[in-house]
């Protein structure tokens, strides 16, 4: 971008956001005074100048010149749209703002230019040496679909070979995974979709804003053994001493129904998805077991016994 | 609610615990702390900052121009050559009561008649997502400040962006203890010796040993410490869930030169030592190739899978195979005992459950 070019733009978006009423691009040459005097070249470069801005994200809006007596097409950026509302971040703020923004890091997008609009880098980017950082995957949805949640507006796309049509509620990034929740148009439900597995790009569709639901969209952790329907069934596990920390820490403090002297926990698990769950306690291996109620325990009993028969079968 | 006809769990279940691939001990490097290469200005970079810088100088009196070049990231020659173009700009007739008025005195910078850039452009849904998802992350770690200056920070970004903060996006990056990874990172910070009681999931067993912490980082869904393990005699990650329990000690050590610590998006590659099995997969079992480094893979007509694959430890494959069941058979195996893995460890836990099945399940 030559000096005059970026001049140019300047000024265009200035007047662009002063005007009260959406000019013609014949106004828009004649006051800038800054395009070339041949109409065909000028038409071009107002062309490349347009595309240049709406590729940066700004607001240009397209409407009919009132008070015409042939319909014309104007051009302006409301300010509305444009002027970033001042959040009021204090230096302390912006500080604790940037280190974090330094340390979880979401791939393929820029922390920093959303910081120097809040006001600035402000503070110590490095923080102490020996900090941790955290890389979020990222992906050419995931702005896309942040802004539609923010907007409240639907989204489009292809998931298991169907088209939906999504209300988009919230994002959350799971055991390395992004998930959107969001109400599905196609199922008439509230559904939960793996980002990965998504078989097209997003449509951001200009459709009315749609009501979040007033109860709070449930987040938190997503258990293999969630992902069922119907109603849950309470499991209790064994696990034994050694492993009795990570699953109390695992699945929180409420999960944890009895503790026993030789350290091992019983813990409670709502589950809907009984495969998973199988796989999830025979992870431990013969260092947790199903206790109740009796169809899970015979279910994972019955598996491994299968395995069993079937290996001694073939055993040389 | 969740549900299973829009999710596939991407495994029957990799729950980030006892159920997916034991890393520790792996040399599998994690992302980096390096701030990755510093990017060119483009024309449009300019551009954009020159419509962030001078909204905030205009709304101050007279900043310094040091403190510009800092607060934006900019070098003097950028602010002084930006400070050229600014009288250029503002509206028509374009006389100098509609141009911005730039006055420079001493070290100091004064804007006027710069209204129409009252504010800053609008932050992009990107920009959005990447402060309020580095703040959810920071939130959910163990001892955050509810009401420190990170939390009201993501208030006021999420207002202005039109979210909830608590409600519209959540960044789970691993379980961790309270304390535990302050600890680590303090320890990290100071360069001091660990003792860690640690569960090496792939050898299934529980180990005390002493650790100089390098460096953390969380990564699809777990924390880990990289370290020099002093009982292992070389450079080991380990997962921060399954240290039960940490002793900074006084022992000082030496970190490695930054360019000795291996450069972001390795993977772990094992070794020719090590065993090797293959195993034939059911179409339901795709998911092991999607999560475990494989040698080689051969894929059938019918959706079946002939793969080749490393076994670090055997209890990973015993449990790898009791998982997966009817679903996969080993057809090879450089040690003999591999070859009877799974059945082994389904007996072991047949063995529990008859077992307790004699008395009955424990009535408690």
């Amino acid at each position: 971008m030559s000096a005059a070019k970026l001049e140019r733009l300047l000024n265009l978006t200035a007047l662009l956001l002063a005007t009260p009423r959406p000019l013609t691009a014949q106004e828009i040459r004649e006051r800038l005074d800054a395009y070339p005097g041949d109409l065909a070249a000028f038409r071009r470069a107002f062309e490349r100048d347009k595309d240049a801005l709406r590729a940066m994200g700004f607001p240009l809006e397209m409407a009919e010149v009132p008070g015409r007596e042939q319909p014309i097409d104007g051009y302006r950026i409301p300010k509305d749209r444009y002027y970033l509302r001042d959040p009021g971040l204090t230096p302390e703020e912006l500080a604790a703002l940037r280190l974090a923004a330094s340390v979880v890091r979401l791939e393929g997008t820029s922390a920093r230019e959303g910081l120097l609009k809040l006001g600035g880098l402000v503070g110590d980017a490095d923080g102490e040496p020996g900090l941790a950082v955290a890389a979020l995957p990222g992906g050419p949805d995931l702005g896309p679909l942040f802004g539609a949640i923010a907007a409240q507006t639907p989204v489009r796309f292809t998931y298991r070979g169907e088209q939906r049509r999504v209300d988009p509620y919230r994002l959350d990034y799971q055991r390395g995974r992004w998930y959107l929740t969001g109400f599905d148009h196609l199922r008439t439900a509230e559904r939960l979709f793996r980002l990965d597995r998504f078989e097209s790009r997003i449509d951001a569709l200009t459709g009315p804003r749609f009501e979040r639901p007033s109860t709070a969209v449930p987040g938190g952790a997503i258990e293999p053994w969630q992902l069922g329907e119907g109603q849950p069934v309470e499991a209790l596990v064994l696990v034994d001493a050694p492993q009795a920390p990570w699953i109390a820490q695992h699945l929180g403090p409420d999960a944890v129904r009895e503790e026993r002297f030789d350290g091992s926990v019983v813990v409670a698990m709502a589950v809907t998805n009984r495969d998973n769950l199988r796989s999830f306690v025979l992870g431990f291996l013969d260092h947790a077991e199903v206790l109740a109620p009796p169809e899970l325990r015979e279910d994972v009993i019955a598996w491994v016994r299968a395995m069993a028969r079937a290996e001694a079968g073939t055993a040389p | 609610m969740t549900d299973s006809d829009s999710v596939d769990p991407g495994g029957p279940a990799t729950p980030g615990g006892p159920a997916d691939p034991g890393r520790a001990g792996d040399p599998r490097p994690g992302p980096g702390a390096g701030a990755g290469p510093a990017k060119r200005t483009t024309a449009s970079d300019r551009f954009l900052r020159l419509l962030t810088v001078v909204p905030w100088i205009a709304a101050q009196d007279g900043p310094r121009l040091e403190e510009v070049c800092e607060r934006f990231g900019m070098t003097r020659k950028q602010l002084l050559d930006d400070l050229q173009i600014i009288p250029l700009v503002g509206l028509p007739p374009y006389t100098p009561d509609t141009l911005i008025d730039v006055t420079i005195e001493g070290d100091r910078v004064w804007l006027r008649f710069a209204d129409v850039f009252a504010r800053p452009l609008q932050l992009t849904p990107d920009q959005g997502l990447a402060l309020v998802a580095a703040g959810a992350a920071w939130r959910e770690l163990p001892g955050a400040d509810p009401e420190g200056p990170l939390a009201t920070a993501l208030d006021k970004v999420a207002g202005v962006l039109g979210v909830d903060p608590g409600d519209a996006v959540s960044v789970a990056l691993g379980d961790t203890r309270p304390g535990l990874l302050d600890s680590l990172r303090r320890a990290a910070a100071e360069h001091r010796r660990v003792r860690i009681d640690y569960y090496a999931y792939s050898r299934d067993e529980r180990t005390t040993r002493e650790v100089d912490p390098y460096a953390l980082f969380a990564d699809e869904g777990a924390w880990y410490v990289r370290g020099h393990c002093h009982m292992a005699g070389g450079e080991r990650l380990f997962r921060i869930d399954r240290i039960y329990d940490v002793d900074v000690l006084d022992t000082r050590f030496t970190p490695p030169p930054a360019a000795a610590t291996p450069a972001d998006g390795e993977v772990f590659t094992p070794g020719p030592e090590v065993a090797r099995v293959t195993l034939e997969l059911a179409p339901s079992a795709r998911w092991v190739i999607e999560t475990y480094p494989v040698d080689a893979v051969d894929e059938r007509d019918d959706g079946s899978l002939r793969v080749r694959l490393a076994v670090s430890a055997q209890p990973w494959l015993a449990r790898l195979l009791v998982r997966l069941g009817p679903d996969a058979r080993v057809v090879e195996a450089d040690d003999e005992a591999l070859l009877h893995a799974g059945a082994d460890a389904a007996r072991r836990v047949l063995a529990r459950y008859e077992r307790e099945d004699g008395d009955g399940p424990r009535p408690r």
